[in-house]
């Protein structure tokens, strides 16, 4: 099974899917990233090195 | 928020273990003193060959002393001490043991010194910043591990449910360096201090720079740019530029790094897939690089101003720009042609001293001059100092890497350089020596520049400390639990940053793809070798001559690969194939020429010109740079343990007739002594029959001799 997986490495359509694969994940992050009502969760995320740790 | 008189929520107080952030900070301004002291040294021998005093203290050893004090002692003592300091106030609590930690420290410190004794005594594994011996590397990896429970265990004590983005960089660092260290260090023992590596010939070089390369990655870029997510926020006082654009640049920055291994051996033996892939990745990292330098300078918006004042933005916005400038060169340099140029030339050597220096170095020195005055509450003792550290340490930057960055274009150019006739213009090698030779002085004065704004921090961080108050205290505060539900519900992403084993599986694979595809079939590596090229193995002799040849670090300086351009092979003979080199143990493909090529040297010159050569280059070549080798014609061959290193090689599938492996030490001995005869009568006075000059000089003859070409 692993020689004939490797014999499909020349084969064109193995790189094209390999790289909708990748490039689709890639796209569907940035998407994920930058979703609607996110923005709150990100902010406090950002701002935990900064919190003041004492709460007195 | 909930308010204060939420039942469900409570107030501890967390102490902070800042006792063993202390001991990492000193830890690393000691170890950065070593390694750029026999940074100066080594770089003063390239350019003054009578520099090279003893055996102990050959370029060939100390360079890897150096290479390993760099990255090991004074990066690996930086990220820890970053690392422990910022993932205790990131989750508000305490290091999971104190004793761990101790042990950690003291354990790695004791590696450091393991390495500092073995190295120059020519201790190797021959595989460049892998050269530690199999008892060091359990050393290496037990502690690693002592590490990773540490961090780990840290973790699941949070206090702060969500983990910021620098924690993802320290857990894919933690996990990937594991890796890559282990299948990487994979041998067979054939002593207390030599083993030979499983891999062999082409998956050896794969899997090396798999490790090489992506310790660069892992030790040197994803902890480093977790200590810059942390420490710039604090030192301008504003969140990171872009979170949305952190999480982007981690995904894509660990899952594309991996995969970048093979252009270091680009236009070499190695399968042409193998390089595109190379190739293609380096050049897409390109954006994953750049995003993480965008998201550090932009996080000054607003706050410019900064940097006429404070030396410590200074460093951090010079070590972010450095960081650009290497990511910008790296992909160029992994463009075949571009690389058939910069390959085997000090340009690589600039280049990866832009990361090292500028990058590491100024994110380390900002670092510390953050920490420090917080770790002994007090100020820090001098601004103004930390400011002409900052400016003479750009200078000595510059002139390395310009220095550098001529020297490997003007070398580079000469080697390719043809004539009208089409013969080489240099075909001489010492004569491209020769131009460049001015230039490594320049680079030794940038090293001694870099050294003394490095001796003027030493001085402020001393007189820092020496202000602190007597008694040390450790940070303590106060945090508020929230056992009610979280501020906003959770799903996706915001999920798996909660989750701390989810991450680090999802880490893992990411890192796996890559390692995958690249390594496991080059390991079916009867695919690429042409059974009917028959290869002989190396001679029981000359096996011996090449664990000299590796003990000495030649390799530090010598590749055996000679490449598939026109000028390699107008210069050294026909190109390299895989299966001439596939019972080598390491490989010794090289990374860099400083001395020609050495794959067809054999027989191309007689017996005696080799023993000359060793005992003083400059006898045969007058303007040769290659340090002299005497005590090799009075050290004496351990002829005893020829058996055993044959046996092994045998095992792992090297084919020995039955006489070698039975009468290993009689046949070398039998060889030897023909050697020597051949060297008598050609006008040696002394019987060398049984010292290392004549199984070196056996092993420089078999180079290229042995079939497959």
């Amino acid at each position: 099974m692993k020689q004939l997986a490797l014999s499909q490495f020349n084969d064109i359509y193995l790189i094209v899917i390999g790289f909708f694969l990748f490039f689709s994940v890639f796209i569907g992050a940035v998407f994920w990233v930058y979703r609607k009502g996110s923005k709150k969760h990100y902010d406090y995320l950002s701002k935990l090195p900064l919190r003041e740790e004492n709460l007195t | 928020m909930s308010s204060l008189n939420d039942t469900n929520s409570r107030v501890v107080q967390v102490k902070y273990n800042d006792q063993i952030v202390r001991m990492f900070t000193l830890a690393t301004i000691f170890w950065v003193t070593i390694a750029m002291l026999v940074g100066i040294i080594v770089a003063l021998q390239l350019a003054i060959p009578q520099l090279n005093f003893t055996a102990w203290l050959t370029f060939g050893r100390l360079r890897p002393l150096h290479t390993n004090a760099a990255i090991y002692a004074f990066a690996g003592n930086a990220i820890f001490a970053g690392i422990y300091h910022s993932t205790q106030r990131l989750i508000k609590t305490r290091l999971f043991s104190d004793g761990l930690s101790q042990l950690h420290f003291w354990g790695w410190q004791f590696i450091i010194v393991l390495a500092v004794i073995t190295l120059p005594l020519g201790i190797s594994q021959g595989k460049e910043f892998a050269e530690l011996e199999w008892p060091i590397d359990i050393a290496v990896v037990l502690i690693w591990v002592v590490f990773a429970i540490n961090f780990f265990g840290t973790l699941l004590k949070r206090n702060e449910k969500h983990l910021y983005v620098a924690i993802w960089f320290y857990i894919a660092t933690i996990l990937t360096v594991a890796l890559l260290y282990i299948v990487n260090a994979i041998c067979i023992p054939v002593g207390l201090f030599k083993s030979y590596i499983v891999f062999a010939g082409i998956q050896d070089a794969l899997v090396q720079w798999w490790f090489g390369h992506n310790a660069v990655a892992f030790f040197l870029t994803t902890p480093f740019l977790g200590l810059m997510y942390y420490y710039l926020p604090k030192a301008v006082n504003r969140p990171i530029y872009s979170y949305r654009l952190s999480v982007v640049h981690f995904w894509s920055l660990i899952f594309m790094y991996i995969w970048a291994g093979p252009h270091h051996l680009l236009n070499t033996a190695l399968p042409e897939w193998l390089q595109t892939l190379g190739t293609v990745f380096s050049v897409m990292l390109w954006a994953p690089s750049w995003g993480g330098a965008v998201n550090g300078i932009l996080t000054l918006r607003g706050a410019w101003h900064l940097l006429r004042t404070n030396p410590i933005i200074k460093f951090f916005v010079a070590a972010i720009t450095f960081y650009a400038m290497a990511t910008f060169e790296g992909p160029l340099l992994s463009i075949k042609a571009v690389n058939s140029l910069g390959h085997y030339t000090d340009w690589i050597v600039g280049h990866v001293h832009l990361g090292a220096l500028g990058w590491n170095g100024f994110l380390s020195f900002g670092m510390i001059y953050f920490i420090v005055p917080k770790l002994w509450s007090t100020e820090l003792y001098s601004k103004k100092l930390a400011n002409i550290h900052f400016w003479i340490g750009i200078l000595g930057i510059l002139f390395y890497y310009v220095s550098m960055l001529a020297a490997g274009i003007t070398q580079g150019l000469m080697w390719r350089a043809v004539d009208a006739n089409g013969g080489l213009v240099y075909p001489d090698f010492v004569e491209t020596v020769i131009r460049i030779l001015p230039l490594f002085l320049f680079r030794a004065l940038g090293g001694v520049l870099f050294l003394g704004g490095f001796v003027l921090m030493l001085y402020n961080v001393y007189k820092t400390i020496k202000q602190a108050p007597k008694e040390l205290q450790e940070e303590t505060v106060q945090v508020k639990i929230s056992s009610s539900a979280p501020v906003h519900p959770e799903r996706g992403h915001r999920k798996l940053e909660g989750m701390a084993a989810a991450f680090t599986i999802l880490a893992l694979i990411a890192i796996l793809v890559g390692s995958i595809i690249e390594i496991v079939p080059t390991l079916s590596v009867n695919k690429y070798v042409n059974t009917e090229n028959k290869v002989e193995p190396f001679t029981p002799l000359e096996l011996e001559g090449r664990d000299i040849y590796v003990k000495e670090g030649c390799f530090t300086c010598h590749s055996q690969m000679i490449r598939t351009i026109p000028s390699d092979v107008l210069r050294y003979g026909a190109a390299s194939t895989i299966e001439e080199s596939m019972y080598d143990r390491p490989f010794q493909w090289g990374s860099k020429r400083t001395g020609p090529d050495l794959a067809r040297l054999g027989k191309k010159y007689p017996d005696l010109w080799h023993y000359m050569h060793m005992e003083d280059p400059r006898a045969v070549i007058k303007e040769s740079i290659m340090p002299a080798y005497p005590w090799l014609i009075t050290s004496t061959i351990d002829f005893d343990s020829l058996e055993k290193k044959v046996a092994v090689s045998n095992k792992l599938g090297v084919p020995y007739s039955d006489e070698d492996l039975s009468d290993t030490s009689e046949r070398a001995k039998e060889q030897a002594k023909k050697i020597a005869d051949v060297l008598k009568k050609q006008g040696v006075k002394e019987d060398v029959s049984d010292k290392q000059i004549t199984a070196l000089i056996a092993y420089l003859q078999a180079l290229g001799q042995k079939g497959a070409e």
